[in-house]
């Protein structure tokens, strides 16, 4: 059940689907644009604004409330200071790679959102590709970023950084299969790796019946409620991915002062910064479309579902970072390769048993 | 144990330090007597004999405890002055007094005998420019390795430039740590870093994430505390100053420790009102220190100012407005004079027993949010339990003392064993754990907690009662105080991280000759290598964290 | 995981109660002690030159300058150096100087911050709390066995 994408959408309106292939390119490289601009507006709220909001609430502060309304103007005030700084590029790091490096970590995130179905809005349907491999598409994208932040910390020349890459690099490859696995677990029930078609199993209506019908509220089949043990195991790999507490070990700011992120100032850190939250956002909207039902839900658009079940992830992070320690580099291998991996494999098997077989 | 049975010739029927026998087991190394204040007897050794004195005070006499190596200068010699104590009875105390040559310094190193020496040692080398035979490792360790000049003794120029050309100085950016055949890598951590609790530079050879060796090097908060004390009045001017040695929130029980070994020196009284409220004021002390220590351990561990460190610091308002009231400022307090407090309780009294009261209602509810916070989280538990392990025996020979100590079974606490203030008369325990990890530390530091609330808690129960007419805050001292000439004491109290002494030669002036301060942060910091070597940096840092050091204690 | 979720719920049940702990400066003044220790105000009527503060400075931030006749020409503090010790109010027989509970000056070079006498009588007292009248009941207390009754005239 695929719908118009977004290119297709503005080629038709815009009519650039008569120039052919250039015109689908420049429809989509618009559409691109246009999913870009929300993502960021997200992470540019999310990072001056929400994070420290959220964490004065947990910690009984004020926060950001001096500039504007809310302190809403205390983005655009930072914004300026960020990028106001001094670029500073020590002697001997490793030039193309400390400059790409940043580009890759926060390109990564962003280019994962091509796939993502977000629901409509106003009747368009906010998702720029579908193609059959949506969700393999995805998971591969983000972890380029493992890649971003190790040429981060090689090049920047610096004993703190490189420490904190060897870290990073070996937490993103114990916790990137059990993501993937549970992930795929829960997919075996919709049949597809296409997003849309993923959306559309959890989706009520048109043929999937709800999981429980409880004095008139239906529940959907939300792959959560299918399978929380596969719901818990994923939102832990994905706090692991994406080096949020428990699991920030690459960038202990008590231990390696900033990990792969110390000699980066200026537009180099704003990128990191906001690909560190692009990456929450990307976690988050994938946890949506697996496991949470994308953009489903009653009465509102789709794309206003998509986005509170995305911003609750980022509160789960969040609520996370403010009263869980961290592991250390050991134990969150072995929580990684003998727990997590063996958890993982275990829930595997058992879905495909009972859908295979009972299904 | 053949310990005990030792220790029993030195001691006689009352448990006390019998003179004879310790000068009948020294023989012939003793070479005079002198009078100390506080030391049962003080017996001057040659310099030759210091390691074999030592040893023998510590195996056949039962002196552990090496509280204090003190160096100093006169106009005819130097000298180095060892305290030693017993953990188990500190009020039996020996000093041996090793005077050195006035040309050339020299003499024998105890450090075979207490590995407190090491580190005090090489301070009285640095400050003073007595140099020791045998010792390990004899360098500068306050002052910068290229000082010239010794800064504590007479002949010291202050005038005198410190350049010194650029071969002569190490440069600890320099690549030349680079070893061909190891590999290990040399990291400093330090001294701008996020978690090292202050300006502690730590020279670290990791091997992989694994720590190899770890170097401290301090005195990059040296503010040269001895020697303004040196220059200050006794009655005064001294005072404001240890309010800034433990500057978290430890000040009262600082400024005790100046205001009992200069009552020791003086011969001074105080009234037992001002004792009740010294006591008080030195436990809401002890309170708003140990929250900042498990704030800043909870920020160690569970990365930048989460939840805890914010519930810590608010927890330490509180207390802090509590002090506010008392004395009239929230951190360095100069609350305390000799001869007993500045000024009595704040008008009116019941606001101010409403306000201690309320917070100590207040207390357990916080302390069970900790607990659910800190101690009862698994992964916290995987990061601490196990790890800075310090056996008994190793925190006795180092001299560590108070939480570090008793988290590792050393059942050592000044406030007991040698009491002062009020506290032999309030009902309180002295917390000990068995773990010997940074766990215990915190877990140790949290019943604190508890115990100083239950102190504060009968304190104000007996202000509120005290008769109005026998409320002396403060006995009769003289303006200008000028203790006999040549009286030496050292006297110690419980300070937020162990014994805090204070050793004070009067000269005859109105100023004392010479000053010196025990700083227990200093005594635990020298363990770190012994607690990190073998395990991971993150084990470093959660270690340092639980050690709890103050840089301005440590350097001074 | 018991425990780890015990501590999110603690920060949560935080989060969801909204008490907020900070003072919103300077909308709000926070209400300080009585006894706190600000700026100093200078009183020339009462001083008598007598220099016991400047002695009892412990680290000489009170500077006098007297003529041959012992009377004074300067009385010059530098507020910025001083540690707020108090001890120049103890020790001067005559209340000629206080501390008051202001906390708020600030200067824009350090030099600004050396007030002389003029600048130190000048200083506002915060909220209009004189100390005085809070320490009065104590301040007889260190004089020892005096009775405590101070007049002013």
């Amino acid at each position: 059940m695929a719908t118009q994408t977004l290119p297709e959408f503005i080629a038709d309106v815009t009519g650039l689907g008569t120039y052919g292939v250039g015109g689908e390119i420049v429809a989509a490289i618009i559409g691109a644009g246009i999913v870009g601009t929300i993502m960021l507006t997200y992470t540019g709220i999310a990072g001056p604004w929400a994070k420290r909001k959220i964490t004065a609430a947990f910690t009984d502060r004020y926060a950001v409330n001096r500039m504007g309304p809310f302190g809403l103007l205390t983005i655009p005030a930072d914004a300026v200071r960020l990028l106001s700084k001094e670029l500073i590029i020590p002697e001997n790091v490793d030039r193309p790679a400390f400059d790409i490096a940043p580009l890759i970590v926060a390109g990564s995130a962003l280019l994962g959102f091509a796939v993502i179905p977000m629901g409509s809005l106003f009747g368009i349907n906010l998702q720029i590709a579908d193609p059959e491999a949506g969700l393999a598409f995805v998971f591969a994208v983000a972890s380029i970023a493992t890649l971003g932040l190790t040429m981060a910390g090689y090049a920047s020349a610096n004993k703190f950084s490189f420490m904190g890459a060897l870290r990073a690099i070996a937490q993103n490859i114990a916790y990137e299969i059990p993501l993937v696995l549970t992930a795929a677990s829960v997919v075996l029930f919709a049949g597809s790796l296409q997003m849309s078609e993923i959306v559309a199993a959890q989706t009520l209506g048109g043929g999937t019946e709800p999981l429980l019908a409880v004095a008139g509220l239906e529940i959907p089949p939300w792959f959560a409620f299918v399978n929380p043990f596969a719901f818990v195991l994923f939102m832990i790999a994905n706090l692991a991915e994406v080096g949020r507490n428990p699991f920030d070990i690459p960038e202990a700011p008590t231990e390696i002062v900033a990990g792969y992120q110390t000699e980066y100032s200026s537009v180099y850190f704003v990128l990191i910064y906001l690909g560190e939250f692009l990456h929450i956002f990307l976690g988050g909207a994938i946890a949506a479309t697996v496991f949470l039902g994308g953009p489903a839900g009653p009465i509102l658009p789709g794309f206003v579902w998509f986005t509170i079940k995305i911003w609750g992830v980022f509160l789960f992070t969040q609520w996370a970072r403010s009263a869980v320690p961290r592991v250390r580099i050991d134990q969150l291998i072995s929580i990684g390769w003998k727990g997590m991996l063996v958890l993982s494999f275990v829930n595997l098997i058992l879905t495909a048993v009972l859908v295979g077989v009972i299904v | 144990m053949s310990l005990e049975k030792s220790r029993d010739d030195a001691l006689d029927a009352a448990g006390d330090v019998d003179p004879q026998a310790i000068l009948d087991l020294l023989g012939d190394r003793v070479l005079d007597t002198e009078e100390h204040l506080n030391a049962d007897i003080a017996v001057v050794v040659r310099p030759d004999a210091v390691e074999e004195t030592l040893l023998a005070l510590r195996d056949e006499a039962g002196f552990d405890h090496c509280s204090l190596v003190t160096a100093q200068e006169y106009e005819d010699r130097y000298e180095s002055i060892y305290h030693l104590k017993q953990y188990d009875d500190p009020t039996n105390e020996v000093s041996v007094v090793v005077p050195a040559a006035k040309d050339d310094p020299v003499s024998e190193s105890g450090n075979a005998a207490y590995r407190t020496c090491d580190w005090h040692e090489r301070e009285a080398y640095d400050l003073v420019g007595i140099e020791y035979e045998n010792h390990p490792d004899l360098r500068r360790i306050l002052m910068p390795e290229t000082w010239q000049g010794h800064p504590l003794s007479m002949d010291y120029d202050q005038d005198r430039p410190q350049v010194v050309t650029l071969g002569e100085h190490d440069n600890p950016l320099k690549d030349d740590h680079r070893d061909e055949d190891s590999d290990t890598m040399f990291l400093n951590i330090g001294p701008h870093h996020p978690a090292t609790h202050g300006v502690l530079h730590a020279k670290t050879v990791l091997d992989g994430e694994t720590v190899a060796d770890v170097d401290p090097d301090i005195g990059y908060l040296h503010r040269c505390e001895e020697q303004m004390a040196q220059n200050g009045t006794y009655r005064h001017q001294i005072m404001p100053y240890p309010d800034r040695w433990d500057y978290g929130s430890a000040g009262l029980l600082n400024e005790y420790a100046y205001a009992r070994a200069a009552e020791d020196l003086a011969d001074i009284e105080v009234p037992e009102y001002a004792q009740v409220i010294r006591t008080m004021g030195a436990e809401l002390c002890r309170i708003a220190a140990h929250m900042l220590a498990v704030g800043t351990f909870a920020l160690d561990v569970y990365g930048d100012f989460t939840a805890i460190f914010q519930y810590a610091f608010r927890d330490r308002e509180v207390v802090q407005n509590i002090l506010e009231d008392l004395t009239g400022q929230r951190m360095m307090f100069n609350y305390f004079r000799l001869g007993g407090v500045a000024w009595d309780l704040p008008e009116p009294r019941e606001d101010f027993f409403e306000l201690t009261r309320d917070f100590l209602d207040g207390l357990p509810g916080k302390l069970e949010e900790y607990h659910d916070l800190i101690t009862s989280n698994e992964i916290f538990q995987l990061r601490c339990v196990g790890t800075g392990v310090v056996e008994p025996e190793v925190a006795k020979s180092y001299g560590a003392t108070g939480p570090v100590a008793r988290a590792s079974g050393v059942d050592y606490d000044v406030r007991r064993d040698d009491p002062y203030g009020y506290y032999d008369e309030l009902d309180w325990d002295v917390v000990t754990e068995d773990g010997k990890d940074n766990y215990a530390r915190v877990l140790c530091r949290l019943q604190e907690v508890e115990e100083s609330a239950k102190i504060i808690e009968q304190c104000v129960d007996l202000l509120e009662e005290w008769p109005e007419e026998e409320r002396t805050i403060q006995s009769n001292v003289p303006r200008t105080l000028k203790p006999e000439n040549d009286t030496e004491t050292y006297r110690a109290v419980e300070g937020a991280k162990g014994e805090l002494g204070i050793y004070m030669r009067a000269d005859g002036t109105d100023k004392p000759g010479r000053f010196k301060i025990r700083s227990p942060c200093y005594s635990n910091l020298q363990m770190l290598p012994e607690m990190a070597q073998g395990e991971y940096i993150p084990d470093l840092i959660a270690s340092l964290g639980s050690l709890d050091i103050i840089l301005g204690e440590v350097d001074r | 995981m018991i425990g780890i979720l015990k501590g999110m719920a603690t920060t949560m049940k935080h989060a969801l109660k909204g008490e907020k702990f900070t003072v919103q400066y300077p909308e709000e003044t926070p209400e300080v002690s009585a006894r706190f220790r600000g700026v100093h105000k200078f009183s020339q009527e009462r001083c008598i030159w007598c220099r016991q503060c400047e002695n009892v400075c412990p680290n000489d931030t009170i500077h006098i300058v007297t003529d041959d006749q012992r009377q004074g020409e300067e009385y010059n503090l530098h507020i910025g150096q001083c540690i707020y010790c108090r001890l120049c109010e103890e020790v001067c027989p005559v209340d000629a100087i206080l501390l008051t509970q202001n906390f708020e000056f600030t200067g824009d070079t350090k030099d600004e911050l050396v007030y002389n006498k003029e600048q130190l009588k000048n200083v506002p007292w915060y909220k209009d709390i004189d100390p005085l009248e809070s320490r009065e009941p104590d301040r007889g207390a260190w004089i020892g066995e005096g009775d405590g009754e101070v007049d002013y005239q």
